[in-house]
């Protein structure tokens, strides 16, 4: 009796199954690299139209982030400053500096000095700088240790994901709020006191500021 | 007839869309309208995508999603800062800047929210001495005008189109040409106006040019009172009430609530003349004589149902029996020769005396805190009668206060006409206005305009009157122009630009002053001008607290102390006693009453789509007018619901749609103005056809709101209507509660023994007693969600609740809520967030012996109707704390918050509309399609249509940026204006910073609705707070929940209506006809004995959770 099927049909289910795992494994790795903001976002690093350096501004200088950033304890918006701002140093110093042509321009003729953003949510986000800065979250827990970048890059994922991390947990990274803008602050130069200090600490703020731990969609969608 | 396309052009079935009436009826359509969620077409697939299109197009956008994949990252986007800063500018934080919305002889004081830069929502300036915060529809919808893309943008010359420069250079031309002559040939036409600057421009002209002539016209005024007024007191004045202080009310056709001037201040008055809190507290009534079914009608105590023109001899009867009863004016000789004249005229009126002289009794009991209002569809003959009325019973000087009168000579429109036909007009100026379609019809002015050497036009819109124009000049918005104006109470207001003029073009006051060749003609600089003049001690600070506050405090001291005494009788009997009276009108002489459209006003919100589709506050239609007919005249003329007949009063027809209005005085038309613009835009315009029937043509000079001696043929067409009511029938249960004031005072929570649960047997209880909810409820299943500090609820008084709708447009700008248009409003597709319910009741004796119900052709013609009891309740997310939408939603989009919100997340939601088809209250909305991304004629041209981009963006400015846009597909609701409570929430938490004072105080912030509603019938707040206004309302014995016994707790309430009827009046009826109605079947909810058999085991077990959110809970206990 001749075979119905031919033999090499037996490894056929082998094959199909290699073969979808295969494909769900190129769907998953795909999808995590194409469509995560972890990998997405992390790490971008777009050219700026001017050099500037939040390493010497914040870091060496010891600019305080809301000489330029103003608006970030009134408003929803972090303001990048207008080249105004820039001028009032720079009209004094490296007065004219090349690199600072962009910023002179500008000021001079009124035309806006065209930043790439870096950081941003999306449009169903309603996200607040105002309400986190004031109430003990530091700029560092989401733009990262920009007063090291020489150039801003994105460092930090910005999923719904790394909302939730604090939002589930605020003690875990509320500060005082003298420390807000020190982005370089710990509760200790030990990393593990300082963690045990952090959750000490972040409960009692927490408790005493009646801090909610907000997880609910009204939060941050309208 | 117009209609929105081909398809629903004519309706085989006749009348199928009179719903409201078919409540009592048990037919069987009915009874599927009912069980059905979506009235039919509203679910179903529209045919028009097959299987293979559905597959074409799903591979189309797969291959997309493929290639989209490597450029899936996100595109280089950049932020474009100030060079310089700009003091005091933060961006993303809102300001608000005083300005106000002219209307006609008045204006609305505003607040304007401007964000980052421009205008997005308009409120009432609380801090203005007439105004408590709150608006009316047109205020509230005259945002969406600014934005609207069918506003006029180019100066036109001869109908083509040139630049700003060429026309400001002709307007240079003539005001020099003019200069040399001193104005002669030179013609003005004019709205009315309160604008200082514009009364001092208006002064210069006659000074620069005295030949120069100046007309006004209005085609709806508010004139015929003040015109009474100087006539009786021999002395230029404007009267105004006050009616927030008046106990008894009479309105002769004056729909006060409604479309008459300022109602939105009425309003007000009349509500706070209304709360009752506890027994005994006082309550106004009001006594209404009317032929139309108003806003004023249905909140009526008593109302008496006469022709529009039948109302001069219930006046005069009231009058009579008021000199009657006051002695001290007897010795008079004068007055009592009056007195005899008015009792021959009274003797006409069809009303019992018994009825007259028992609300005059009434009146006189409460001298000096009553108040007679005649309406201005009235002849100065009744606002005389009602102003001697207001006179015998001491009304004046305590509700009744007089202005002196302010407006400038002018002539009137027929003036014109002469003038213009007598070839004495070189040069024809419209200012606003649109008299080519509004003038009265036997002036034929389109043709007599022709005459003129040359018109200029002003217009916002491109219209029929600048067809005609040699010039048209786009005139600007109040939003982007400077100008001043005066509020009803005399109060100088200003009138502050918050945006440039977005396609450029002048004011009203810059175009005069270009004609008087002033030096510096821009708005600022007159108005600065008139300021400085006008205001005592005016300087640059004060004028800064002008525009700070938008009002100059204690400017509205033109207020006149005039005594009673001056009153002059004896120019006043002649004028009442030769007034015109026109037989009653009949089968064969129907009466024609025209009326402000609530929508509409004039005509001049034709092209706004807020406007169109928002429900008629009385007849709930969307898109169209209808010819109002009583029940009686549908029958005897042999028409009946959307019949299209023929009109026809002298020379002129119409053609319109017949709607059988209850209510109606019979043998009356009411006719709507405002619609069937021959030039209007894309919304007024629908699709090329004109939206509505213009009745302008059957008016004329002689009769402009009551025409005589019309009739009425029909032509065999029909016309299909969008109607809003009766989509979520309540089936006459006690939805709406109500007692009369005495049973209040008896028994003040009577509306918890109309609980269903009151009723027992109906609810499974658990071995406690106490009523097993259906639902779980969201803080027992998670004690941890629930927040602590803030629990959000609602209270609406049905008794402040006039019904007047401000509340639904409020919440459409606010929460960029779409209009839909007409053909989906017929399949119950519109986007409300807020809709008013209204509910006729005729009663059980009414309704006896009622054996008519079975054929739905004759709903219409139930007698019940003739003289129906209404109610009006706003309905809207009740916010359900165990809420049904919620169980039942597949991918938790919809879910409860810690602060007792039941929020909707758009992103999460795929469509499935169980949440709506769960929701018992039928609040919820779902987006059949992407109302916001392309315009309304091409809904259905699929996803690859081309989308207009340019004009939807002007649009798209209106919207709060605060909100999310909700695309196809999702379904929303109220959100309780969850945008207003986290900004509350923000700014007290930055102001705690490191402090723990993170609650926000009672107040801070209000809902949109809240915002917006003049009666202040709604109010919002921390149900966690026992001092907040909500907490205690909530513990009023008025408070019960809809449906409260489905035990979802629902977190908005209602408190109670009471009515308050006069005993001795004929008409006495002795428990409100809705509540009369439920009592046959349910018992009566005023007998303790009801109350005490079915009180016990209602417990709430969540009463102290819920603090008072849960309106059940209050009586039982």
């Amino acid at each position: 009796m001749s075979d119905i099927f031919p033999k090499w049909t037996n490894k056929l289910p082998g094959q199909v199954i290699l073969g979808a795992l295969l494909v769900g494994a190129a769907v998953v790795v795909g999808a995590t690299y194409y469509a995560t903001p972890k990998y997405t976002r992390v790490g971008y690093k777009p050219v700026q139209p001017v050099a500037f350096s939040h390493a010497i501004h914040a870091d060496q200088l010891g600019l305080d982030c809301r000489y330029c950033h103003n608006a970030v304890e009134k408003s929803w918006y972090s303001n990048v400053p207008a080249s105004s701002v820039c001028m009032n140093c720079h009209n004094q110093v490296l007065k004219d500096d090349p690199k600072l042509a962009p910023v002179r321009e500008s000021y001079e003729t009124g035309e806006p000095i065209p930043w790439v953003q870096v950081h941003k949510v999306p449009d169903y986000v309603y996200f607040n700088h105002s309400v986190h800065v004031n109430r003990g979250f530091s700029c560092v827990e989401c733009h990262g240790p920009v007063n090291k970048m020489d150039e801003v890059y994105h460092a930090k994922p910005f999923g719904m994901a790394f909302c939730l991390e604090c939002h589930r947990d605020p003690a875990g990274k509320i500060r005082p709020l003298d420390k807000i803008t020190d982005l370089d602050w710990t509760w200790s130069e030990d990393a593990a006191e300082a963690a045990v200090l952090q959750r000490e600490n972040g409960e009692q703020l927490v408790h005493d500021w009646r801090v909610e731990s907000l997880v609910n969609c009204s939060a941050c969608h309208r | 007839m117009n209609t929105v396309s081909p398809t629903t052009k004519t309706s085989q079935t006749g009348p199928k869309y009179w719903r409201s009436l078919d409540e009592l009826a048990d037919t069987p359509e009915f009874k599927q309208w009912v069980d059905r969620e979506f009235p039919e077409g509203a679910s179903e697939n529209e045919g028009g995508v097959n299987r293979r299109d559905f597959v074409k197009l799903m591979s189309a956008s797969f291959m997309l999603a493929g290639f989209g994949l490597t450029g899936c990252r996100r595109p280089e986007e950049t932020i474009i800062p100030f060079s310089k800063m700009p003091e005091g500018y933060v961006h993303g934080v809102a300001k608000y800047f005083a300005t106000a919305m002219p209307v006609r002889s008045s204006a609305v004081p505003l607040l304007a929210k401007s964000a980052d830069g421009r205008p997005v929502k308009l409120e009432g300036n609380p801090e203005h001495p007439v105004s408590n915060g709150g608006t009316d529809t047109f205020a509230q919808a005259s945002i969406l005008n600014l934005y609207d893309p069918d506003r006029s943008r180019e100066v036109l010359s001869g109908g083509d189109a040139t630049t700003l420069e060429a026309g400001l250079k002709h307007l240079d031309e003539i005001a020099s040409k003019f200069a040399r002559n001193r104005g002669q040939g030179l013609s003005l036409l004019s709205r009315e106006s309160s604008s200082p600057t514009r009364r001092r421009l208006q002064k210069l002209l006659q000074e620069k040019l005295p030949q120069a002539k100046w007309y006004e016209y209005e085609p709806v005024s508010f004139g015929a009172s003040s015109e009474a007024a100087s006539l009786a007191f021999d002395r230029g004045l404007v009267p105004s009430y006050d009616v927030s202080k008046a106990e008894r009310i009479i309105s002769l056709d004056c729909d006060f609530l409604g479309d008459e001037q300022d109602a939105y201040i009425n309003i007000k008055g009349f509500a706070d003349g209304r709360a009752v809190d506890a027994p005994g507290d006082h309550m106004n009534r009001l006594y209404v004589v009317e032929g139309l079914m108003t806003l004023t009608g249905s909140n009526a105590d008593h109302r008496l149902r006469v022709p529009t023109s039948g109302v001069f001899a219930v006046a005069a009867a009231l009058l009579a029996e008021a000199l009657d009863q006051s002695s001290s004016d007897s010795s008079d000789s004068q007055v009592e020769a009056l007195k005899n004249s008015l009792k021959q005229i009274a003797a006409t009126a069809n009303v019992s005396g018994e009825w007259v002289s028992e609300a005059i009794k009434d009146l006189a009991a409460h001298k000096g805190h009553s108040v007679v209002l005649a309406g201005y569809r009235q002849p100065v003959a009744v606002h005389l009668l009602a102003l001697a009325l207001n006179t015998v019973l001491g009304n004046v000087g305590h509700t009744v206060h007089f202005r002196s009168s302010q407006s400038g000579a002018a002539g009137t429109i027929s003036e014109l006409k002469a003038a213009l036909d007598g070839g004495s007009v070189d040069t024809l100026v419209v200012l606003g206005g649109n008299p080519a379609y509004d003038a009265p019809s036997d002036l034929n002015w389109a043709a007599s305009q022709k005459k003129a050497g040359e018109v200029v036009r002003l217009g916002y819109y491109a219209d029929e009157t600048s067809e005609g124009a040699t010039w048209h000049i786009p005139e600007l918005h109040f939003l982007e122009s400077w100008g001043d104006a005066e509020t009803a109470d005399g109060t100088r207001v200003p009138v502050q630009p918050l945006i440039a003029p977005l396609f450029g073009g002048l004011s009203e006051i810059e175009l005069i002053g270009r004609l008087l060749q002033l030096e510096d003609a821009s708005g600022h600089s007159l108005v600065r001008s008139s300021f400085d003049a006008e205001v005592s001690g005016a300087n640059d600070e004060n004028w800064k607290t002008f525009l700070h506050d938008g009002f100059v405090s204690s400017s509205s001291n033109s207020t006149v102390s005039i005594g009673s005494d001056l009153f002059k009788w004896s120019k006043v009997a002649p004028s009442i006693l030769n007034a015109d009276t026109a037989p009653p009108p009949s089968k064969d002489a129907l009466e024609l009453v025209f009326h402000r459209d609530a929508s509409m006003d004039d005509g001049q919100f034709n092209n706004n789509g807020w406007m169109q589709e928002y429900p008629d506050p009385m007849t709930k239609l969307t898109w169209d007018n209808v010819i109002l007919v009583s029940r009686k005249t549908a029958s005897e003329l042999g028409v009946s619901n959307n019949d299209v007949v023929k009109v026809t009063s002298g020379n002129a027809s119409i053609e319109g749609p017949i709607w059988v209005q209850p209510g109606l005085a019979d043998y009356t038309l009411g006719l709507a103005l405002g619609y069937g613009r021959t030039k209007s835009g894309r919304i007024g315009g629908f699709k090329g056809q004109a939206v509505g029937f213009d009745v302008y043509p059957v008016r004329t000079s002689s009769a402009p709101y009551i025409a005589a001696s019309a009739t009425l043929s029909a032509t065999g067409a029909t016309h299909d209507l969008a109607a809003t009511q009766d989509h979520w029938s309540m089936e006459g249960r006690a939805i709406v509660r109500e007692a009369n004031l005495e049973q209040f005072n008896e028994k003040p929570d009577f509306s918890h023994n109309m609980d269903l649960e009151a009723h027992g047997a109906h609810i499974p209880h658990d071995d406690q007693g106490k009523p097993l909810p259906i639902y779980k409820h969201p803080y027992d299943a998670r004690e941890s969600l629930k927040s602590e500090i803030h629990q959000w609820g609602m209270t609406i008084d049905l008794n402040r609740c006039v019904g007047c709708s401000a509340c639904v447009i409020a919440c459409q700008s606010e929460n960029n809520i779409p209009i839909v248009g007409k053909e989906q409003v017929a399949k119950s597709r519109e986007m409300h967030w807020m809709r008013i319910d209204r509910y006729y009741s005729g009663g059980v004796e009414a309704k006896a012996g009622l054996t008519g119900l079975e054929s739905d052709a004759d709903q219409q013609n139930q007698r019940w109707i003739d003289d129906p009891q209404v109610v009006t309740q706003p309905m809207l997310c009740q916010h359900c704390e165990s809420a049904p939408c919620e169980s039942v939603c597949p991918v938790n989009a919809t879910v409860h918050d810690h602060e007792g919100l039941n929020v909707m997340a758009y992103n999460r939601c795929v469509g499935t509309r169980y949440c709506s088809n769960n929701c018992a209250w039928k609040v919820r909305r779902f987006n059949f399609f992407d109302y916001n991304k392309r315009p309304l004629e091409s809904l259905y041209d699929g996803p690859l249509a081309e989308r207009p981009k340019d004009d939807l963006d002007i649009v798209a400015m209106a919207k709060n940026p605060q909100v999310t846009v909700r695309m196809r597909g999702v379904m929303e609701k109220c959100t309780f204006c969850t945008q207003r409570i986290e900004e509350a929430k923000i700014n007290q938490k930055v102001a705690a910073r490191d402090s723990g004072n993170v609650e926000v105080p009672d107040g801070t912030f209000k809902t949109a609705c809240e915002q917006a509603c003049p009666a202040d019938a709604i109010v919002f707040g921390n149900t966690l707070d026992p001092e907040s206004r909500v907490s205690k309302l909530k513990a009023s014995p008025r408070n019960y929940a809809v449906l409260g016994f489905l035990d979802t707790r629902p977190r908005t309430t209602y408190l109670a209506k009471v009515r308050n009827p006069n005993p001795a009046m004929p008409d006495y009826y002795d428990m409100p006809l809705s509540t009369k109605e439920y009592s046959e079947s349910m018992g009566d909810p005023f007998s303790d004995h009801h109350g005490a058999a079915h009180g016990e085991g209602h417990g709430d077990a969540h009463g102290a959770e819920a603090g008072s959110a849960n309106g059940e809970s209050g009586g039982h206990h």
